[in-house]
């Protein structure tokens, strides 16, 4: 195995008695979009901000490409960082702003134009060279900050929310843009988002975070449908959430007792203890609907008690019977929705789309 | 929250009175001044009879006035550069820091603003005396240097404290260490701020009579001389001095406020 561009390695911060970021590790590979997400203050920021160098660990390592920068100050770190509020030089033009790091290294004049006339039709900034960045918008600025960063060829590129100021929908194209630039470039991206949304449609590798450590990191599928936390069920798109007792293993299954009916799952974290009390998680869109009972793991009677038209899809709630009201939410197309009616139905789903979740 | 006091036509007229009045106030004494700079008469007061320029050439070609306002001048602004550089100094080192007894060291330091010219000037004049620094050009520059320095830093640390953080760490991420992060980005953000600073030091220098009186030699600065000539009685030649440099003041003022304002306008994101 080739050992990972970046190594964090049990990095813990305190600012005075708040926790920030507790015994934290985590690997980078060369080439991922990794992505830190999190609610606000969960610690994603001074993540960021130590591999950045702005801040230093109480404890822990920091290792770059082999070297510990534990304590290097930024402007010897090979990475850069694109800032939540871009941070571009307002006494500077564009050209300026995105020259400033290979002027600083020395880079010889012609090179330096090259080097910037690459980056701009890169991004496609070309003709604004010569503004001020106060001359320019939202969607213009994100591109310069990102330029900026970029034009040194930093090992790693560090993004701090970058998309927060833009409006909902320039977001959804600077996304898909951020996302080919990486493709293209190769380049090792860490971004930082508290949107779930935004995750998982840019990500390779999501890393979710809770109160200062690493909760799951996996893909985008992997914590959507594998969810191993009540916390990140929650936190990544909406879920059906049952409560009951650990009955034992039946081969690959965890079998469950709610209200009374057995229920089989999967548990990505771990099998729990028997008669534990656990929780599980189904996706909305895992849940089918049947006339009479289908040979699945899992089928619970109910009657309907609404359907919401979304658009492209139909939510679905039913009551089940045999329980204390216990509702079950759906998401099925819309022809399927009209044809459910008022009669007792059968919801129904397999046993590897429901996990049991840790605590 | 904001409210807007309501007033009715009565009140309206009354404070445009007031203000009016005020205004008066201040200007014809500055008119009358300008005024009896053109009198063809040696005695100041009306009626005027007849107009000349005469005072004024007189001014422009007075060898001893001519000096002493290039004195004043040199002294405007070799006390400004110091209380520039000592006063931007001093706010980068206290702003954004926190360390014990930052409360005391910004007290001590805006003191000199406050402490009256008289009592400063005296002490100066002991202080100087004790380190057997002789009366002049020196002892006066050093004096407003010290006096002047607070403005600086009061002004340069407002504006410091707008600076946002992220544009320093911004400089640092792209390779710059802390001396050329600040040279190359706090230092531009300072300019409107710095030059402000040094106007109003200008004029404050070019203005003192107290501490270029008590700190001078034998050349008198333009105020201390203005005051001699006082003493020999009350010509229009005062007049046109005072209105040469009245002229020379407000037209910097008012040129650096500008400029202020348009670089302030400007770094505006
Ligand atoms: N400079 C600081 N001083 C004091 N507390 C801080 C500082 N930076 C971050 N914190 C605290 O550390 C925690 C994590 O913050 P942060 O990393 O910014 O979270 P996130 O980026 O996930 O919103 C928060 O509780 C925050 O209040
Ligand atoms: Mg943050």
């Amino acid at each position: 195995m080739t050992s990972p561009l970046v190594h964090i390695d049990g990095i813990s911060k305190r600012f005075g008695d708040a926790v920030a970021l507790e015994n934290l590790s985590l690997d980078i590979a060369e080439g991922e979009f990794v992505t830190f997400l999190g609610p606000s203050g969960c610690g994603k920021s001074t993540t960021l901000r130590i591999l950045g160098g702005f801040e230093r660990p109480d404890t822990g390592r920091v290792i770059l490409d082999g070297e510990d920068v534990t304590n290097q100050p930024p402007e010897r770190r090979h990475v850069n960082m694109v800032f939540q509020d871009y941070a571009l030089f307002p006494h500077m033009t564009v050209q300026q702003n995105i020259s400033f790091a290979l002027e600083l290294k020395g880079m010889d004049k012609s090179a330096i134009k090259r080097r910037l006339d690459e980056i701009t039709s890169f991004l496609e900034l070309d003709g604004f060279g010569d503004r001020y960045p106060g001359q320019l918008s939202g969607g213009q600025r994100q591109r310069v900050a990102l330029a900026r960063a970029l034009a040194p060829d930093p090992a790693l590129l560090l993004l701090d929310e970058p998309l927060g100021a833009l409006d909902a929908k320039l977001r959804g194209q600077v996304q898909r843009e951020l996302k080919s630039i990486q493709r293209q470039t190769h380049k090792t991206f860490f971004f930082v988002t508290h949107d779930q949304e935004e995750a998982l449609t840019m990500s390779d590798r999501i890393v979710v975070m809770n109160k200062g450590r690493v909760e799951q990191d996996g893909t985008p599928e992997d914590l959507y449908f594998h969810p191993q936390s009540r916390f990140v069920a929650e936190f990544i798109g909406e879920t059906n959430l049952l409560s009951g007792k650990m009955r034992g293993v039946d081969g690959e299954a965890v079998v469950m007792d709610w209200f009374g009916q057995t229920l089989r799952g999967h548990a990505p974290s771990g099998v729990p203890t028997e008669g534990a009390s656990i929780t599980a998680s189904v996706r909305l869109e895992k849940l089918g609907f049947h006339k009479a009972r289908p040979d699945l793991p899992n089928a619970v009677q109910g009657h309907v008690v609404s359907k919401t038209f979304l658009g492209s899809r139909m939510a679905v709630d039913m009551v089940v019977d045999q329980t204390d009201g216990a509702k079950l939410r759906a998401f099925v197309d819309a022809d399927t929705g009209h044809s459910i009616g008022d009669d007792p139905i059968w919801a129904a789903w397999d046993s590897d789309s429901m996990a049991v979740l840790r605590d | 929250m904001n409210r807007r006091v309501e007033l009715n036509r009565g009140n309206r007229i009354f404070l445009a009175c007031v203000y009016w009045a005020f205004v008066l106030y201040v200007f014809v004494p500055l008119i009358l001044m300008i005024v009896m700079g053109f009198k063809d008469s040696k005695f100041i007061g009306f009626p005027i009879r007849s107009w000349t320029l005469d005072w004024y050439t007189g001014v422009f070609s007075d060898a001893e006035v001519l000096y002493t306002f290039g004195y004043s001048v040199v002294i405007a602004i070799l006390s400004t550069l110091i209380s520039v550089i000592v006063g931007t100094w001093i706010a980068v080192l206290l702003e954004g820091r926190k360390f014990w007894g930052r409360a005391v060291t910004f007290g001590l330091m805006v003191l000199p603003a406050l402490v009256p010219g008289i009592i400063s000037a005296i002490a100066f004049r002991i202080y100087a005396r004790m380190l057997g620094i002789e009366p002049g050009m020196g002892a006066i520059i050093w004096a407003h240097a010290v006096h002047n320095v607070p403005f600086v830093t009061l002004v340069v640390m407002a504006r410091l404290s707008t600076l946002p953080k992220s544009q320093i760490e911004a400089a640092r991420d792209l390779g710059a260490d802390p001396l050329m992060a600040f040279m190359r980005i706090t230092l531009p953000y300072l300019v409107p701020a710095i030059l402000g600073a040094s106007v109003f030091c200008l004029l404050l220098s070019f203005d003192d009579f107290v501490r270029s009186f008590f700190l001078g030699g034998y050349e008198p600065t333009l105020p201390v001389l203005i005051f001699a000539m006082l003493r020999s009685g009350m010509s229009p030649e005062i007049n046109a001095i005072a209105t040469v440099a009245l002229v020379l003041t407000a037209a910097i003022g008012i040129w650096a406020e500008r400029f202020t304002r348009r670089a302030n306008k400007e770094s505006q994101t």
